[in-house]
């Protein structure tokens, strides 16, 4: 397995106003793994996702000191491009959120904004797309219909398929099974693993099974703090640190 | 680690249609969509801060030329000297009878209009099934879209025969006359604003009254209305702004003496109002005279009026709008104890539950039996008798004889050309201050301050742009009375409601969308041209449309700007003047005697022209409603 580093934090603190949120968090996500940020509620992990891709630079009041790192490269440089770094690391959301728009042109809207023209090119990215997310058996006869007619499931594939189009190397997921149905919730589960294998996925997640089911490695955050961080069989099985035991055993959070 | 494979679908990724090395510093391809993007930012910006000097440009104006006035006779003579004669030997400019005519002739119109809107607003939300509600409201919708100078035209050729032979009065021009007619105007903005506030009363509390045993009366009463009582006091708040500001109608109908009633009940004495005396003097008044700086002082007085007004019904809605609702747990306590207290009362001491509710859904079937009728009358009056005067000649020819013969065309032309001209200048102002306001600026003070002031301009009357655009374009700039001038004295009026519809669709549009946008890689403005504006459209062009509507009706905002009263033919450039419709038929009612046909039929083909500017908005809008069902 190639365990090389793809993206890095280092020292990354950030402040919502007078809130410090994240407190000199240092971590390395290995690449082409899944790596899932578990916690209680407002312990910052949505918050370390945003900064990855530069999400926060939408919310006015933060401020970030620090650094991140995506393949050696500092994404909060002045010479880096919030936009390219999106378009190599791309998200999905906590609730699905499809453009009004068809199953088709949801998909094609990303290579589109990309400068991708061709109607060829289009249609092979949309397959290919949907197929990545598990979705093209389910909706290949009805590409032109509707995002917004799909089921909650359906629509969350379709937003993992529309961030595949514009091939990210990273896809940061924050809580994307949270809205879902426990069988919509396995679907994701199980593209999530198999995306893995081409791309690096970071998930944020409540869900303590859901961690162990997807993740080769887990970080534990609490107030701000990542706590631990190991390969995820360490962390359910020997934790090093007792908070990170009291929450994976229930006794908080 | 659990790796089982799923499904089996090989993915190898595919084709890349990028330079595989590209990093995150932007690639060519990368750097034009950034300049598009920044040149983008800079044009939204521009336009949008011309669209905002603009609207501070007009207060500061009007501000200045109306602080004239005050230097001259002082603040407190000027708001209560007793007499209104600028044109005497010894001219006086005491707004006294003015503001007095303006506050009775509201204060009429809305003890007509409230109980009428209330009751028709109850039944609507309330009582009517949904095929009765489908009729009723159009209707009581329909009642808004009719423009106010055919409203004025009703009013001098029916309503004040009538007052006159009912009352046995020599003349029906009078204070009463006037609040009819702003009752009437008055009444779709009540009712649909209460109407609203009714029907956002939650089912829970409904429901739980009716488990109580209460009749429906008595859940009305004591649950739904208590529980809408903000929504319904701004309801009032903003039907009243829409009769403070109304000029033509009025103008037309009060018989516009400057004199306080004597006694102050007398409701057959004429009065006049501000935006009457506007309507009636700025023609004839000399550019920087004491009596020019004097109707500036009175738009002032309006503008201060309207300030008040809209600050009043904000402050109501945003109370509203807080978390804080005791008022409907409270009722349902009272509704408890009331039922109760009715079920241990042996006998008739208390009205039986039933019987009031009888009588109390009886009042409110005959307001809406009034409103319709209302309606009924004003539309088969005009539609009966204009139908009959429209001929291919009438449609097509050019007036003469004063417009007692032949037809209208150049005054259909010049209203289409009036009203595209606006719509060509403030559609993409307005559009593009919204976006600004929206999507680049945060929520400062610098943003409310601007929001204040488009606000304050939305329910300015229209007769304050009119004196705007004949003060600062026709005389100050040179225009001339032209058609430049008209369109942009009626772009200006629809600004700040082009920008707020435009606002309020934009906001509509949730913020996961934009997310969902930026998470792909894309600009600002590819997110904004691609994500937000495509479902946004329909509601801002509703806005339009709208907007449209009322730019085609008015008639105070072009009478001094634009139009003349008869051409033979349209006019060749845009500083010529044009024939207007709405102005066609002020004069033709109001200074031209005989010519019925051709008043009746300039009255129904403006109707026409009006109502269906108005059914294509709504088509939009259900067009709109039904494509978000999907």
């Amino acid at each position: 397995m190639d365990n090389s580093t793809i993206l890095e934090t280092r020292d990354l603190n950030l402040w919502y106003g007078q809130k410090h949120a994240l407190i000199d968090i240092t971590v390395r996500i290995p690449k082409k793994t899944v790596t899932a940020l578990i916690g209680p509620s407002g312990c910052g992990k949505s918050t370390l996702l945003r900064c990855c891709n530069r999400m926060n630079d939408l919310i006015d009041s933060s401020r970030i000191t620090g650094n991140v790192l995506f393949n050696g490269e500092d994404i909060y440089d002045g010479h880096a491009d919030a936009y390219a770094v999106r378009e190599k690391i791309g998200m999905v959301f906590q609730k699905p959120n499809p453009f009004p728009k068809s199953i088709y042109e949801n998909v094609a809207y990303g290579p589109r904004i990309h400068g991708v023209r061709e109607k060829g090119a289009l249609d092979r990215i949309v397959e290919e797309s949907l197929k990545g997310a598990a979705l093209w058996d389910e909706v290949k006869d009805r590409l032109h219909e509707p995002a917004l007619a799909l089921s909650g499931g359906q629509q969350q594939r379709l937003c993992i398929a529309r961030s595949l189009a514009v091939e990210p190397e990273v896809i940061l997921m924050d809580e994307p099974c949270s809205a879902l149905d426990p069988i919509a919730t396995g679907k994701i589960e199980d593209l999530i693993i198999r995306l893995a294998r081409n791309y690096t996925v970071v998930i944020v997640t409540h869900n303590m099974q859901q961690a162990a089911r997807v993740s080769e490695y887990t970080g534990f955050m609490y107030m701000g703090e990542l706590i631990e961080f190991d390969e995820t069989s360490r962390i359910f099985e020997d934790p090093g640190e007792e908070l990170t035991e009291n929450y994976i055993t229930g006794r908080f959070g | 680690m659990k790796k089982e494979q799923a499904a089996p679908v090989p993915f190898r990724g595919f084709g890349r249609f990028r330079r595989p090395e590209a990093g995150i510093d932007p690639s060519s391809a990368g750097a034009t969509r950034q300049l598009v993007d920044k040149i983008v930012g800079k044009l939204l910006f521009l336009v949008a801060l011309f669209a905002i000097i603009t609207v501070f440009f007009i207060i500061v104006f009007l501000l200045r030329d109306g602080y004239q006035i005050v230097l001259e006779t002082g603040v407190w003579s000027f708001l209560t000297g007793p007499d209104w004669n600028p044109a005497g030997y010894n001219p006086a400019y005491g707004a006294l009878p003015l503001i007095v005519g303006t506050v009775l002739v509201t204060a009429l119109a809305m003890v007509i209009a409230v109980p009428l809107s209330i009751g028709t607003a109850i039944y609507i939300a309330e009582i009517a099934g949904p095929r009765t509600r489908e009729v009723i409201k159009p209707a009581v919708e329909l009642l808004a879209g009719i423009p106010s100078v055919v409203y004025g035209f009703f009013g001098l050729i029916l309503l004040t025969d009538w007052i006159r032979i009912a009352f046995d009065q020599p003349s029906g021009s009078s204070w009463l006359a006037g609040s009819i007619l702003l009752a009437i105007m008055a009444i779709p903005t009540i009712t649909s604003v209460a109407e609203d506030a009714i029907g956002s009363v939650p089912r829970e509390f409904r429901e739980g009254s009716l488990a109580l045993g209460a009749t429906h009366w008595q859940t009305i009463r004591m649950v739904v209305v208590p529980g809408a009582l903000s929504g319904i006091g701004a309801a009032i708040i903003l039907g009243m702004g829409r009769a403070i500001g109304e000029t033509m109608a009025v103008l037309m109908v009060t018989g516009n003496a400057a004199v306080i009633p004597d006694p102050i009940t007398d409701v057959f004495s004429p009065v006049r109002t501000l935006t009457g005396t506007l309507g009636i003097e700025m023609g004839e008044v000399a550019f920087g005279s004491l009596h020019y700086h004097a109707l500036f002082g009175v738009a002032v007085v309006l503008l201060v009026i309207t300030l008040v007004v809209n600050s009043a019904a904000r402050l109501i809605v945003s109370r509203m709008q807080g978390t804080a609702r005791p008022g409907p747990h409270r009722a349902l306590t009272a509704v408890a104890s009331r039922i109760t207290h009715a079920a241990s009362a042996p006998f008739g001491r208390v009205v039986p539950p039933r019987t009031s509710q009888r009588g109390a859904f009886l009042l409110m079937s005959l307001s809406v039996a009034i409103v319709l009728a209302a309606l009924g009358v004003i539309l088969a009056e005009i539609v009966v008798n204009g139908a009959g005067a429209i001929t291919w000649e009438f449609l097509t020819g050019t007036p003469s004889d004063l417009g007692r013969e032949g037809g209208i065309f150049p005054a259909i032309a010049g209203t289409l050309y009036l009203v595209g001209g606006a719509l060509a200048i403030a559609l993409p102002l307005g559009i593009a201050t919204a976006v600004y306001l929206i999507e680049y600026t945060g929520d400062g003070p610098l943003t409310r301050s601007i929001r204040a002031a488009v606000d304050l301009l939305n329910g300015t009357p229209s007769i304050v742009f009119g004196l705007f655009g004949f003060a600062f374009l026709v005389l100050f700039m040179g225009f001339g009375v032209s058609m430049i001038a008209g369109q942009i004295t009626l772009g200006l009026m629809i600004l700040p409601t082009i920008i707020r519809t435009t606002e309020e669709s934009l906001r509509s549009i949730p913020g996961s969308l934009r997310e969902g946008s930026y998470a792909l890689g894309a600009t600002k403005w590819q997110t904004i041209s691609r994500v937000v504006l495509p479902p946004a459209l329909p509601g801002i062009l509703t806005g339009a449309i709208l907007s449209i509507g009322r730019a085609a009706g008015e008639t105070a905002p072009i009478m001094f700007t634009a139009v003349i009263f008869s051409s033979r033919h349209l006019p060749s450039s845009l500083t010529e003047p044009v024939m207007a419709l709405p102005y066609h038929l002020f004069i033709l009612t109001t200074s031209v005697p005989g010519a019925s046909a051709q008043k009746f039929g300039t009255a129904f083909v403006l109707l026409l022209l009006v109502l269906s500017i108005y059914l294509a908005a709504i088509l939009v809008r259900r067009r709109y409603n039904h494509a978000k069902v999907m």
